[in-house]
């Protein structure tokens, strides 16, 4: 392999490689607003001075090249002084709204002005202003904290394939915006802001909830779509703020689509049931576990019996209720449910070009694995057992009996007799399976809410009860 | 033997003895300062320095304070809680605002991280109380002290 040397450390790249990467290998960060890894190269910011040997000015390290030989110096004089100088140009029209911006603690303009950038300003003149255009439900426009890196207008051209954000007027006028002001229409709009440098593009739904530095952040598995994006929880006091994406080169590389990023507000809806519950003519009681659970064990002993796993449980859960099933109800029909018309790893398919998949459920292939057969139409049967993550999708029910075992939402319980409350994917660990067959793990972010138990405990509760009393 | 001296007549009387401690009594009431004050009527002032009870900086009316986040941050009590907000006249606006002032230290670290200069602890140190208060926002607002 070739090598150059960077900072007096020689290093060995493989062709192609731009010098911000390859200097990433022996621990010299290179500052940079316009690069980012998974968009195209433009070199706007010149944040990414590098001084290259007999190369006459500084070079941008983001579109140059590494080459056998190469010495480049990353620290030196003259990159401090172009650096310093560049931080100076981008603060001119920037103003001092980091108490009140979103973005403040996670920002690159800060980061960078405080590692490179003078803590002096030299002008007093006006800075400039706009009208921020209405950017949609999605994202916050601040045009005034924007300091024309380009990554939105690329992650738009390049990832979400939908131009529609341009760089209109030029020099000191610059303006990006929407095409003719129009609201963003991608359904991937939640990386705008992710990928915004500056506090320019902010999240309407994260707006003023809490501050960066806050959070908390657990790394974790989408469970939107069959893809598993890698993502990121943020939670303060066992409440979700945000999700936002991991990088994993291999699945979603950078991003995550708006249906993933704000899925985790079902966790935390006031109307999601807690506690376990049963039906008494038309209004629903509250009732202990004990009770609930010695209905579960009878009524899942008799004939007639269906058990309905969702493909959003992990392939813990599911084996569990297999295992379970042969001794708590011997003679069940073990089927699975997520997606209506995607009820196979053969129907299931990329939804856009981008990341979204048809399956809405997470483990549609773990549950193909486990060699649980779909159910198609409607459940009919005497005693129906729904087994569920939080986004299968019900299918309908008739039956004489019917438990609701997982996270439902009190406009979902009318399917059932009782309910008796899981855990969401937030709440549990476990493995999924994701389309291409790539086993990932959920990590616990949140605490459980209520009285919800993780459904193995339920199922052991109620397999090892005699009257309510657990005996083993 | 022990000689138990008898005091003389004059002794006797202590009447030199009081006299003296009189002028001491005198002397400080007449012709000294006085150290206490008539508390409720009378007030002592305080340093500028003093650090009391807290209240928000507001100037014509509208509070200092964006709900930056940064004096619960860095409140080693952890005692203030906002909820930020947005309206009309101004983008980010603490719509919650409470300190527990059982719970704070008074240590004045929320009024030096403050970059809005809109936290601030006055010189007011009456602030005893028969439940545990916890300062609203409306309550902090009132411009009291003396900064």
């Amino acid at each position: 392999m070739p090598k150059c040397t960077i900072d007096g450390k020689e290093v060995e790249f493989k062709a192609g490689e731009n010098l911000v990467t390859v200097a990433k290998r022996v621990g010299a960060e290179i500052p940079v607003f316009c690069y980012h890894p998974g968009l195209s190269v433009v070199a706007q910011c010149r944040m990414c001075y590098v001084e290259v040997e007999k190369m006459p000015k500084l070079q941008t390290a983001c579109s140059t090249l590494a080459a056998e030989g190469m010495v480049v110096k990353t620290q030196s004089e003259a990159v401090k002084k172009g650096r310093a100088g560049t931080m100076e140009f981008l603060l001119l029209n920037h103003p001092l709204d980091c108490p009140i911006c979103d973005k403040a603690g996670e920002c690159d303009l800060q980061d960078n002005s405080f590692g490179h950038g003078s803590e002096f300003m030299r002008h007093s003149e006006e800075r400039r202003t706009y009208v921020d255009v209405d950017m949609g439900p999605v994202i916050q426009k601040n045009m005034n904290r924007c300091i024309h890196c380009t990554r939105c207008i690329r992650f738009g051209e390049e990832v979400a394939g939908i131009h529609e954000m341009v760089a209109i007027k030029r020099g000191n006028n610059i303006d990006i915006t929407t095409i003719d002001g129009k609201q963003l229409k991608t359904e991937y709009a939640g990386n705008y802001s992710d990928i915004c440098p500056t506090g320019s593009l902010t999240l309407k739904d994260f707006r003023f909830k809490k501050r960066a530095w806050m959070l908390k952040k657990t790394a974790t598995i989408c469970e939107g779509c069959s893809k598993g994006c890698n993502m990121e929880v943020q939670q303060e006091g066992n409440v979700v703020y945000r999700c936002v994406p991991r990088e994993n080169l291999e699945i979603n590389k950078y991003w995550m689509c708006d249906e993933g990023r704000f899925n985790y507000h079902y966790v935390q809806d006031p109307s999601r049931i807690v506690s376990p519950m049963k039906r008494s003519g038309d209004s629903w009681l509250v009732s202990p576990w004990e009770e609930l659970l010695v209905n579960f064990r009878t009524d899942s002993a008799g004939t007639g019996v269906m058990l309905l796993i969702g493909t959003d449980l992990t392939l813990e859960e599911m084996k569990a209720i297999q295992e379970t099933a042969k001794a708590l109800s011997p003679r069940a029909a073990i089927l699975s449910f997520g997606t209506p018309g995607v009820e196979s790893t053969t129907q299931d398919g990329p939804r856009d070009q981008i990341l979204k998949m048809k399956s809405k459920t997470s483990n549609l292939k773990g549950a193909e694995m486990l060699g649980i057969q779909p159910l198609l139409g409607a459940a009919k049967s005497d005693v129906v057992l729904v087994f569920r993550g939080g986004r299968a999708e019900l299918p309908r029910i008739e039956a004489k009996k019917a438990y609701g075992v997982g996270v439902f939402l009190e406009k979902e319980r009318n399917h059932f007799h009782a309910i008796l409350p899981g855990l969401s994917f937030l709440e549990k660990e476990g493995t999924v399976v994701n389309h291409q067959g790539k086993e990932q793990s959920l990590k616990r972010a949140l605490l459980p809410r209520g009285k919800s138990k993780a459904i193995g405990e339920i199922l052991m509760l109620a397999l090892h009860q005699r009257n309510g009393e657990v005996t083993a | 033997m022990l000689a138990i001296r008898k005091p003389g007549f004059l002794n006797r009387l202590y009447l030199i003895e009081i006299i003296r401690g009189l002028w001491i009594t005198m002397k400080n009431f007449l012709f000294h300062k006085k150290v206490t004050l008539q508390f409720p009527e009378q007030r002592r002032d305080y340093s500028g320095r003093y650090r009391g009870q807290h209240y928000i900086k507001a100037v014509n009316g509208v509070e200092n304070c964006t709900a930056c986040m940064l004096c619960p941050t860095v409140c080693p009590a952890e005692c203030i809680h906002i909820v930020a907000g947005e309206r009309d006249d101004k983008e980010k606006y603490p719509v919650k605002f409470e300190i527990d002032s059982l719970r704070c230290c008074f240590c004045g670290m929320c009024e030096e991280a403050c970059p809005k200069d809109a936290i601030k602890l006055s010189n007011i140190y009456e602030m005893s109380q028969q439940n545990r208060t916890v300062y609203e926002k409306d309550f902090l607002m009132e411009q009291r002290g003396n900064k």
